[in-house]
């Protein structure tokens, strides 16, 4: 090489890509490290971007750089830059189709969007949102000045989140599900009652079983929605959250192998030289099922994007993988934790459900109940992070199985015993 | 730099008063003494737990401000970070209350501010020079140095507990 | 490792403070080091919070109201507050009627002529206590009398026909009545001690409000127990009348044998003094020029206010008599002995002795004491000091040169005797005309004794130094007199710069009238803290007077650096007697909201007292002023 410097690439300014960034910044003082991001913002806690519509906090309260674990220098950063094409056999990537730069090092990072169900008819009209990115979040919040009624398509936790927003900003708002009930990737049906009672106390109307046919619009933007049991309601807002979808497109005619998400090894590689994905685009494992899942969740970004910003400097570092569901929040004044194997219909689990009408708990073990798979704590979760480790680490359980039932799990457990 | 000084716990010599849950409440109160302290809104919290395991063990369990921090990193608010001395910081004003700490924490040492909506966890008392759960621990359970000083010392009890048995 | 307590913080008694450092000096022990060793102490315990009264304890509950909530029984913070307060106060009953037991033994054996080193010294307050209980006195023999004083004294322990007549007969009608819909009148002071530890046992009473009105029931048996105290050792050593006395360090003299009596029942005491005179020859043969008695604690007010025995310390600074190196023996009976002091003792050369059988020390020497041998007893005692000075006599001793002047004395009897020298006919009009006049803002009362968490007198000193400037009249009992003896505040000299004005005028009014050529002392000592009873009796004296009841006066309590379980059933029936009560340290109980509002609110709707929990002395004669000045309100004045 004609220098000593690494380069490192890093496509995708959010939590894989800057958590890579900050982990190769401590492992390679020398590395010359460059972010691509496509958003217009410099990166910033996307989790955060619902307090964007309440006004609570600004885009610059939002900022990566200089807060948490990220400490902001070292790291070149390009927003309005997305990549089109990786050559890898060149180790360049092509930006904005214009340049090109070159790599030692890439990590794919590119993250996900949201899907938008093409049998929604009409959703490119004026106040129908995906909240996904930051800029996302400024328009939500302009257009709350005309909006009476808000519908909400999708009862999954990013438009919950998006729905109280809405709500704190006085706000009419109805959840269209279509689901039998809310958070339906969180959690089963007859485990979300505390959490649905919560919903209906803070004033969320709630349509389940039902699912948004098409929008009305005129040139106001959005006017209602039409549903599949022929109703229409009127509606100002509309915010459209079905899950999301790897950015996988940029690579297609690139020798990386794409199976819906970039396939990586347990370093985080993938199969051509230098290059590596983490984050939402990347296919990872789930260490209790051992199945190939996809998430999108923040936590097992960074976590992910960490490991790749070490492979990436030598380091060899094996991702441990993560839970398909690993969730904690609060939902109006109910928290809750939902890690691990938690939908048990029609399965031989091992499950204990405790539920005191204040708090929930349900906990799963394998069928030969030696191993705990899941736990969903509403209302208490105390102590939820030892949980974790006894499922990640596929922990016996045998002495600790009551006190994990019974949820009086705590670390001098791990000592004493 | 010189190594920073950590909390150690000394389990055989806990005899589990909580002495330390009190005096760790107190120090982070407005008032910081008891009798103001116990009746603050938003109640004081102790960052300090002191657990029992069957049949006599107690042990007093504290935050171990990891070297590879999972709550600072799954933060999704960037609300945690490594202060100069090592020390993980919460920033309240930062935190949103959203409980990933406490799902990422194996230690399960992050509390749940209910009424403020906010983690907490301990911060090794910054206004003192050694943390209040340490400098209250009656019995010196809970020990405040270096680890090679800590170790050091751990070596030479078990020195000293040879050389007694040589004597019996 | 906590900062060291600076001297000044540990006491502003200057003769103590020389102490202290001398001891820092020699790496002696003392309660401050013991106290720096305990701190932080526990939160638990502090607040009232902790509980140990069955096997499947100990339990506390969380101070902050996380869990856990309950004790294992379920017990409430509120159960477990009131339980431990009412066990307080069981105890300070115990010790108060115990002291008084103790007395009405001793007259029972000196009435059937057991106890013939004990004689009745005063007929008239025997008979006015025998009228007072409906015992006939017309043409019967002191002695005769007596042992139905006696029997009487005796039977107010049990459960009988009759309420505690030690009680119900010293408060005011009025008050009577207000105690009797509380159901605070006690039926037997031993009955009600031990219904505390029935009702505070593992699983009976668990309900706050009436686990404190059995505390307030238990708090008035423990006025009869003082009372009684008060009235029977008045009627075997004297009732006391002024006499000039010394107090602190200074008391102790180089060249002579000296004593410390250290305690608070003066039944040994007594006798000591009394044969001192007949031992002064063994002493000089010794090599010593005398015999030096001193007190310390309520034995030394005992002694002082019957026989102007100097007092030598008090309270905490109890270890520090000894630093002197002068102290021969000390000489205690029980209560309010530090253990320590045996410690303290062996480093200095002192010899402890213990006379009583529920009051050993190890470590100490015991001599046994018996009233059927009173005097041989009391000789015993003061040979052992004989021979340690005999072993001590030419070596230095410390010996602060600091001592106050105390004017002590002040019996209701000798108030009222020199009040008639003004009003002879309605000796209690002066006093009361001053109070309506304003001359005499209100009363207050310090009592209780030094706790090692206040610098050594500072509260008592800053409070009564606040009141009197105010022209409260301040009556002092215990460690608290002790306390403003050392301090000046018993010496006539010190009206001028102390008192107020009107207060100033009435002080020197009475003294006038009584040929002292001056005026009476700032504060008036009234004895031991058995002798509380005395504040009360003057209290009920004035309000019986006026024709209301006890708490509609502008009379106050204080106990301003209380320790022992004593201060708390006192603070109890001043409570109970309507006063309103400061203390001035933290009372275990802050644990419960629900208590601690009753105890410093509530209560007022059921006695018309009530607590002030107050730690800052300043903020604390602001409110014991308001509450006198809403009292003077009250009554028009």
């Amino acid at each position: 090489m004609a220098e000593d410097k690494a380069r490192y690439v890093i496509t995708g300014g959010s939590a894989a890509g800057m958590a890579a960034a900050q982990a190769i910044t401590e492992q390679d003082l020398n590395g010359i490290i460059t972010v691509l991001s496509e958003e217009p913002d410099m990166p910033y806690f996307r989790p955060l971007i619902p307090y964007m519509v309440t006004g609570k906090k600004s885009a610059g309260d939002m900022q990566m750089s200089g807060n948490g674990p990220y400490k902001g220098s070292g790291i070149d950063i390009h927003v309005n830059s997305r990549v089109d094409s990786v050559n890898v056999s060149e180790r360049t990537v092509s930006i904005n189709g214009q340049g090109n730069i070159s790599y030692d090092k890439l990590l794919l990072a590119t993250g996900s969007r949201p899907y938008l169900p093409p049998e929604i008819k009409g959703a490119d009209a004026n106040g129908v949102f995906a909240l996904r990115t930051l800029a996302d979040a400024k328009a939500m919040a302009e257009r709350v000045s005309v909006t009476d009624h808000a519908v909400m398509i999708g009862g999954g936790l990013l438009n919950l989140k998006a729905a109280f927003a809405l709500l704190e900003r006085g706000v009419k708002v109805t959840l269209v599900v279509y689901s039998p009930e809310v958070l339906s990737q969180l959690m089963e049906p007859d485990d979300a009652l505390l959490i649905r009672n919560a919903l209906d106390r803070a004033g969320l109307k709630i349509k389940t079983g039902c699912s948004a046919t098409g929008i009305l619009s005129d040139k106001s933007g959005v006017t209602g929605v039409s549903l599949d049991d022929g109703s229409e309601m009127p509606c100002q807002m509309i915010c459209i959250g079905k899950g999301v979808r790897p950015n996988v497109d940029f690579l297609s005619g690139s020798e990386i192998i794409i199976d819906q998400g970039i396939v990586v090894n347990r370093y985080t590689a993938c199969n051509t030289p230098g290059t590596y994905a983490a984050g939402d685009v990347a296919v990872t494992f789930d260490p209790v099922t051992g199945e190939r899942i996809m998430t999108g969740l923040w936590t097992n970004a960074v976590e992910m994007g960490r490991c790749a910003g070490y492979n990436m400097t030598g380091r060899k570092t094996a991702y441990s993988g993560t839970f398909g569901i690993m969730n904690a929040t609060q939902i109006a004044d109910e928290p809750f934790v939902s890690m691990g194997i938690v939908h048990t219909k029609n399965t031989d689990y091992e499950v204990h459900v405790r539920n005191t009408g204040s708090t929930y708990r349900k906990v799963v073990f394998s069928p030969d109940n030696d191993r705990l798979l899941g736990v969903l704590f509403i209302g208490d979760i105390t102590g939820a992070g030892m949980y974790r480790y006894v499922i990640r680490e596929n922990m016996p359980i045998n002495e600790i199985k009551s006190l994990i039932i019974n949820q009086r799990l705590h670390y001098g457990h791990f000592i004493r015993n | 730099m010189s190594q920073p000084k950590e909390i150690f716990v000394v389990m055989s010599r806990c005899t589990a008063c909580k002495t330390c849950e009190i005096a760790c409440a107190v120090e982070h109160s407005g008032s910081k003494n008891l009798y103001g302290a116990i009746s603050e809104k938003p109640i004081p919290k102790s960052r300090v737990y002191v657990e029992w395991v069957a049949p006599d063990g107690k042990v007093p369990i504290v935050c171990r401000h990891c070297e590879d921090a999972p709550c600072m990193h799954a933060c999704i608010s960037g609300a945690i970070s490594r202060d100069d001395e090592g020390v993980v910081i919460t920033d309240s004003d930062k935190c949103i209350g959203c409980w990933t700490c406490v799902m990422v924490c194996p230690y399960g040492v992050i509390g749940r501010h209910l009424e403020e909506h906010k983690a907490y966890r301990c911060d090794r008392c910054p206004d003192r020079e050694i943390p209040a759960c340490v400098s209250s621990c009656p019995t010196e359970a809970l020990v405040y140095q270096t680890v090679d000083a800590f170790s050091s010392d751990a070596r030479k009890d078990v020195a000293g507990e040879m050389l007694a048995g040589e004597g019996d | 490792m906590s900062d060291e307590l600076k001297v000044q913080e540990k006491s502003i008694d200057p003769a103590v403070q020389q102490m202290i450092s001398k001891a820092d000096e020699k790496g002696i022990v003392t309660v401050w080091d013991r106290y720096e060793a305990m701190t932080p102490q526990c939160g638990f315990g502090d607040t009232g919070l902790c509980c140990r009264h069955c096997l499947q304890g100990p339990c506390r509950i969380n101070p902050f109201g996380e869990e856990p909530k309950t004790g294992i029984c379920g017990a409430t913070a509120d159960v477990m507050v009131a339980r431990g307060l009412d066990r307080a106060i069981a105890a300070g009953t115990a010790a108060h009627s115990g002291h008084a037991k103790h007395l009405a033994h001793t007259m029972m054996k000196m009435a059937k002529g057991e106890a013939k080193d004990y004689s009745i010294k005063d007929g008239d307050k025997l008979k006015a206590v025998a009228g007072r209980l409906g015992i006939a006195v017309e043409g019967r023999e002191d002695m005769e009398i007596a042992k139905d004083v006696a029997a009487a004294a005796l039977a107010d322990f049990h459960e009988k026909e009759t309420p505690v007549l030690w009680a119900a007969t010293v408060v005011t009608p009025g008050r009577v009545k207000v105690l009797s819909d509380l159901g605070a009148v006690p039926k037997g002071i031993d009955h009600e001690v031990s219904e505390i530890m029935h009702r505070t046992l593992y699983g009976v009473d668990a309900d706050a409000v009436n686990l404190l009105i059995a505390g307030i029931r238990c708090g008035v048996a423990d006025l009869a127990g003082c009372y009684m105290g008060t009235d029977l050792a008045d009627i075997m050593f004297g009732t006391p009348t002024p006499v000039v006395s010394k107090a602190n360090m200074g008391t102790l003299k180089q060249d002579m044998v000296n004593i410390a009596v250290h305690g608070h029942n003066p039944v040994l005491s007594e006798i000591i003094v009394a044969v001192a005179d007949d031992m002064k020859k063994e002493a000089v043969d010794a090599g010593a020029a005398g015999i030096n008695i001193v007190g310390v604690c309520c034995t030394g007010n005992e002694l002082m206010e019957r026989h102007g025995i100097p007092s030598c310390t008090h309270s905490v600074s109890q270890e520090m008599a000894m630093l002197t190196g002068a102290v021969d023996a000390m000489v205690v009976d029980y209560q309010c002995i530090m253990p320590s002091v045996v410690t303290v003792a062996e480093c200095m050369g002192t010899k402890i002795v213990t006379t009583m059988d529920l009051c050993k020390i190890t470590g100490a020497e015991h001599i046994e004491f018996r009233e059927e041998a009173a005097v041989e007893k009391a000789k015993e005692v003061i040979r052992v000091a004989i021979e340690v000075f005999d072993r001590r006599k030419g070596k230095p001793v410390d010996i602060p040169d600091i001592e106050n002047t105390v004017i002590a004395g002040f019996s209701v009897e000798s108030i009222v005797a020199a009040l008639s020298k003004l009003d002879a006919e309605d000796p209690l009009k002066p006093l009361v005309d001053n109070i309506k006049n304003g001359n005499i803002r209100g009363v207050c009362l310090f009592a209780g004794c030094n706790n090692v968490k206040v610098p050594q007198d500072k509260n008592f000193k800053i409070m009564a130094e606040r009141l009197l400037k105010e022209n409260v009249l301040v009556v002092a009992t215990g460690c608290g007199a002790g306390a403003l003896m050392r301090h000046g505040f018993m010496d006539p000299a010190n009206v001028d710069k102390l008192c107020g004005e009107g207060l100033k005028a009435v002080l020197t009014a009475i003294g006038e009238a009584n040929g002292l050529n001056g005026p009476l002392p700032p504060v008036l000592h009234l004895g031991s803290c058995v002798d509380n009873s005395r504040a009360v009796a003057l209290t009920v004296a004035v309000a019986n007077y006026l024709g209301v009841d006890t708490d509609k006066l502008p009379v106050v309590a204080s106990a301003a650096e209380a320790v022992s379980e004593k201060a708390v059933s006192i603070g109890v029936y001043a409570v109970a007697a309507g006063l309103p009560t400061h203390v001035g340290v933290m009372l275990p109980v802050l644990g419960s909201p629900a208590v601690t509002e009753i105890l410093t609110d509530k209560v007022k709707e059921l006695t018309g007292g009530y607590f002030i929990v107050d730690l800052d002395p300043e903020s604390s004669a602001d409110k014991l002023l308001a509450a006198i000045d809403e009292r003077r309100k009250g009554l028009g004045l």
